[in-house]
């Protein structure tokens, strides 16, 4: 059967039967940075489409619809229209980490994509402490943020980038206690490890009522962390024109742009991956025939599938809610969220000392 | 010279030349990313030893913590953009002397304790560096455990926190 | 106790209240009919305007071109950024009795911000909103209109 693990494997057997390990090593890397590159591209394209459509159709609009067949190629137009913009540079901005800091937030999203399994045995490194490694990568994007903020020299743009500092800060709290909580009940941080515990059912289900209190947790604290309205604080167009990108224009906007997509993207592939079995198809106890039958449905389709499920539900939220404030994004997560979560963590803990899970 | 030792070297120029630029940048936000990249560096260094654990743990602290930290207070205190003064002569010197007698000290303790040396038969000796192991012994009371220390530094962080929450605490119009 | 039994019961009612905005904007995304969209130069022929749209101010006629407008300059008067222009002339009824009656209706397009307060302020109805939108032109002279058409009288009994 063809698989993106076969097609991987064999692609790795010629090339180190062709070439020495370490031109074959240096070949590999080559190919999973240009697949990581097209990702991203083909990621920024059907996500802004996506948005714009499903923002549309949830204001009761039609959305993009001129350019190619339904809108289709309308991102391709607008990519095409960013290209071409001059890239400008403020005076009185500091022009090398100005120019640095778009850089800086695409390189740590691509670090981040690196122990998301994307199907059966597609992996660009199983390494050993999976989900630490995420959550400890992702709080560098704020640096990134950060930077842009106090090298454009402008208010609006140091307003947004303490905003956001202070939002991710306070949210990788609640968003790490989750993935604690499942952690507890994997026992391992590795991320082939947390699917394959969920060959049974996923965590979702298994983990009663804790895991989903953990899951609407994770859910909200990681729509913060990619400063997604209603916590987009950080760009609040009413307040502060654009925040921390106030100045960026062009190919540089552009990066912030995508960044932003791909980071929603990955946050729902670990969401995926720790609530909802990753690419582990619906499998439901010892009903053998039920999971055969959705065994036949690969992997990666399945894995795709629960992503952007979970990415429209972040869309939905966007579109639904109003914007908080700064004191209420605080309070909700440090009166609400962390009290939560830490209690939720006991529960789980008791859950899986006592073997209660399924 | 294999591959290994060509990330190894690249590794530890980048440390050296960020954290150089650290100490000798004028803009006190550049100096920060400069010791951002340097800590960073770190974390490379030890992904490069296969200590994943300290590595992440290296990001998290420093680079994810303190490093944001260090930003943030220059964000709230520091004028926008602004040269610092440069420094004294004298100070330039003597901390330039400090360095290289701290440079020389550690050749020094290096070349004296062959024991720190590593052997070649070092390379099999390979410690179970997973991450249950290192709970467990963290937690554990036997010989190695470091239980103790970790129940310590709990009671410290916890002592800490409630000092934060009682500085910050606003008291209520009435009760004085 | 008093104090968790209010928290919890916000988080409820914090989690309704959301989810019920989640419920309509689901209910429009998940039915396509609900879109308000007119694809506008593709539908010119079927496009349905809202009732209460103003495109532009006109005078109704009758079949006998005969308009209500008395002249009295109320509308004039009403509108705030001095887009209606009305010249009026003396007219002498076959009894000989004199009256003032309207002879041009100037009406700046250009000027106008649709604000319908002309039509509020009219006596005799005799103009009203129209729902005509396409308004660009070449030349801006040919957006000040004369509203009155050429012969039209006012209608009998309209004082």
């Amino acid at each position: 059967m063809l698989s993106i693990e076969n097609i991987t494997h064999s692609i790795d057997v010629w090339l180190y039967g062709t070439f020495n390990p370490t031109a074959a090593l240096l070949l590999e890397s080559l190919i999973v940075g240009l697949c990581a590159i097209t990702l991203f591209a083909v990621l920024g394209l059907v996500l802004v489409l996506m948005e714009r459509k499903v923002s549309a159709y949830m204001q009761i609009r039609l959305g993009p619809n001129r350019v190619g067949p339904g809108g289709a190629l309308q991102t391709v137009a607008d990519t095409l229209k960013l290209a071409m913009k001059e890239g400008l540079t403020p005076d009185g901005a500091d022009k090398f980490l100005f120019n640095l800091a778009p850089f800086m937030v695409i390189v740590v999203a691509m670090l981040i994509l690196v122990p998301v399994a994307f199907a059966k045995g597609t992996q660009i490194w199983d390494i050993n402490i999976g989900v630490l490694y995420i959550s400890a990568v992702s709080s560098l994007s704020v640096i990134g943020i950060l930077m842009a903020g106090w090298a454009s020299n402008n208010k609006y743009s140091l307003l947004g980038a303490m905003r956001s500092g202070a939002q991710i800060v306070s949210y990788e709290l609640s968003a790490g206690l989750s993935i604690i909580s499942i952690v507890t009940l994997t026992g391992s941080l590795r991320i082939s490890d947390i699917i394959d515990s969920q060959q049974d059912g996923w965590w979702l289900f298994k983990g009663h009522i804790p895991a989903m209190i953990s899951f609407v947790i994770f859910i909200i604290a990681v729509t913060a962390e990619t400063n997604r309205a209603p916590f987009d604080l950080a760009e609040a167009e009413s307040e502060l024109t654009a925040g921390f990108h106030t100045e960026y224009s062009g190919m540089k906007f552009a990066l912030f742009f995508l960044a932003e997509y791909v980071n929603i993207f990955i946050v729902c592939a670990i969401a995926a991956t720790l609530f909802l079995g990753g690419w582990m198809p619906l499998h439901i106890g010892h009903w053998t025939a039920f999971n055969h039958a959705m065994d036949y449905i690969p992997s990666s389709l399945w894995f795709i599938g629960k992503t952007f499920f979970l990415i429209f539900v972040i869309m939905w939220f966007r579109w639904t809610f109003p914007r908080l404030r700064i004191d209420q994004l605080l309070s909700l997560e440090w009166k609400y969220l962390l009290p939560l979560s830490l209690f939720n963590l006991l529960l789980m803990t008791l859950i899986s000392i006592k073997g209660w899970h399924f | 010279m294999n591959a290994s030792a060509v990330v190894f070297y690249i590794l530890s120029a980048f440390i050296l030349a960020t954290g150089l630029l650290a100490v000798t940048s004028r803009k006190i936000f550049r100096t920060a990313i400069w010791l951002l990249f340097s800590l960073t560096g770190v974390a490379g260094l030890y992904f490069w030893l296969g200590m994943q654990f300290i590595a992440a743990v290296q990001v998290v602290v420093y680079v994810g913590g303190i490093v944001v930290l260090i930003i943030f207070s220059i964000f709230l205190t520091q004028q926008s953009g602004k040269d610092l003064p440069s420094p004294l002569r004298r100070r330039t010197v003597f901390s330039a002397l400090a360095a290289c007698i701290g440079f020389a000290l550690t050749c020094l303790l290096l070349s004296r304790y062959s024991s720190f040396r590593v052997k070649e038969s070092d390379y099999d000796f390979a410690p179970d560096m997973s991450i249950s192991a290192i709970g467990n012994q963290l937690l554990s009371t036997s010989e190695h455990g470091y239980v103790l220390p970790f129940e310590v530094i709990s009671i410290l962080l916890l002592a800490a926190m409630i000092g934060c929450i009682v500085i910050a605490m606003k008291s209520k119009p009435g009760d004085k | 106790m008093a104090f968790l039994r209010t928290y919890l019961s916000d988080i409820y009612h914090g989690a309704r209240s959301l989810l019920k905005g989640m419920k309509l904007t689901g209910y429009y995304f998940t039915h396509r009919k609900e879109i308000i969209t007119q694809q506008y130069p593709d539908n010119k022929a079927e496009m349905k305007l809202p009732e209460r749209f103003r495109g532009e101010v006109v005078m109704l006629h009758d079949e006998n071109n005969e308009h209500a407008c008395t002249g009295c300059t109320a509308c004039e008067l009403a509108c705030p950024n001095g887009t209606i222009k009305i010249i009026t002339k003396i007219e002498t009824s076959p009894d000989g009795k004199k009256k003032k009656a309207l002879d041009t209706f100037i009406y700046h397009l250009e000027l106008c911000t649709m604000c319908n307060l002309c039509i509020q302020a009219c006596p005799t109805d005799a103009i009203k909103m129209a729902q005509n939108f396409e308004h660009s032109v070449y030349d801006r002279s040919q957006l000040t209109k004369n509203l009155n058409k050429p012969g039209s009288k006012i209608r009998e009994g309209v004082e």
